[in-house]
């Protein structure tokens, strides 16, 4: 009886994801790609395999995400990368960085070199290795802060709500005028 | 409920679409100038009901009304249908432009099969007969859909018996839930609007 509940748990476990929406972001983290994957109500794929394919669909590599639905992924091309996961039952994440954003992260940047390094004046003693523990602070700072902006970019108001109601009782209205029309010709 | 884009292949999706218009078209020529307001209004509400989640354990599931949809509407939940999933697609991001045949299919047909297999039962005896019956339709169209999901990832290559079992276990409460939903409806309408059972009866 015990074993029974314990893999109808398993079963039902994982699934409540399915009632949601998979939303998908990936940044530059240095020299790697930085991915998060997860639900529109906060849950993270945990573990999930990530395909790193390029623009014409070869595959470029593999990730797989950690416990907080993080992966990484170091660059070796300036092309488009896109990061496809499966998450099943019908669920599917993709998301692409451009080829520009990936030139960047490499040191490659084709045009906004000059406008970068105008932008970003020499600071005055701050070390190569010191600059990086600064970019990893903001990034971790700021992983939050963007985990919330993407969950409220899914959050619908009242007035999409309202609108989309508007927009089925005007398209039944039309209809009923059209046949009301046709039914009055007749 | 809803696939997304790019999750199925390309055949099922060209065969959905195709499926959907064939069903949108019967709903149409059987949607009389009586029955437009109902199809609207459940339209709505199941434009609507798809953003109310159900707290079930650590998580929540959304309610779908297909059931309740069909039994009411006949052949022209395809419409109905496929109005509320075409405006989630646009203004919530649920599912996607590509697969909405697809979707309409799964989410349409179980509630036509619900109408033609309890419609009959539901319109006559005692309004708690009816509403009985309802409920059973009502879980019956969740029941259906969570079986046409699966099978049509299956068709696109995903393993079949996993896809369906989660799919079909995570969906028990909303089968649980909207039976109950579907049979106090039913018992209200029958009271209120006997004759909003005529049709589906005769049909």
């Amino acid at each position: 009886m015990k074993a029974l509940i314990v893999a109808l748990a398993l079963i039902i476990g994982p699934a409540p994801a399915l009632a949601h929406k998979v939303i998908a972001g990936v940044f530059a983290a240095g020299s790697a790609i930085e991915g998060e994957i997860g639900f529109s109500n906060g849950d993270m794929a945990v573990e999930a395999q990530v395909l790193v394919l390029g623009p014409d669909g070869t595959e470029l590599g593999q990730a797989i995400t950690d416990a907080d639905g993080f992966f990484t992924f170091v660059p070796t091309q300036p092309i488009a990368h896109l990061f496809r996961a499966d998450l099943g039952a019908g669920h599917l994440a993709e998301v692409t960085m451009p080829a520009d954003e990936v030139a960047a992260i490499l040191g490659l940047a084709p045009i906004k070199s000059a406008e970068v390094t105008e932008t970003a004046p020499p600071s005055s003693a701050l070390s190569n290795a010191e600059r990086q523990a600064i970019a990893e602070a903001v990034r971790n700072e700021i992983r939050p802060l963007r985990r919330e902006i993407a969950a409220y970019k899914e959050h619908t108001g009242l007035q999409t709500i309202l609108g989309g109601i508007g927009y089925i009782a005007g398209l039944f209205g039309l209809g009923f005028y059209l046949a009301a029309r046709r039914k009055l010709a007749a | 409920m809803h696939i997304v884009d790019g999750a199925l292949s390309n055949p099922v999706v060209i065969a959905g679409a195709f499926a959907a218009a064939g069903g949108i078209a019967l709903g149409l020529r059987s949607l009389t100038l009586e029955r437009i307001p109902a199809a609207g209004v459940l339209s709505a509400s199941f434009f609507v009901a798809s953003l109310i989640h159900v707290p079930i354990g650590p998580s929540s599931v959304h309610l779908i009304l297909n059931g309740l949809a069909g039994i009411l509407l006949g052949w022209a939940a395809f419409p109905a249908l496929f109005v509320g999933l075409l405006l989630q697609t646009v203004f919530f991001g649920f599912g996607g432009v590509t697969v909405l045949g697809a979707n309409t299919v799964n989410i349409a047909l179980p509630a036509v099969l619900a109408w033609m297999l309890f419609g009959r039962l539901i319109g006559r005896g005692s309004p708690l007969a009816g509403a009985i019956w309802g409920g059973i339709g009502g879980g019956f169209a969740i029941a259906a859909t969570t079986a046409m999901v699966a099978a049509a990832l299956a068709l696109s290559g995903d393993a079949f018996l996993p896809a369906a079992r989660l799919v079909f276990f995570a969906h028990i409460p909303v089968m649980a839930i909207e039976a109950v939903l579907t049979g106090f409806a039913v018992l209200l309408a029958r009271q209120v609007k006997p004759e909003l059972f005529q049709t589906g009866a005769s049909a």
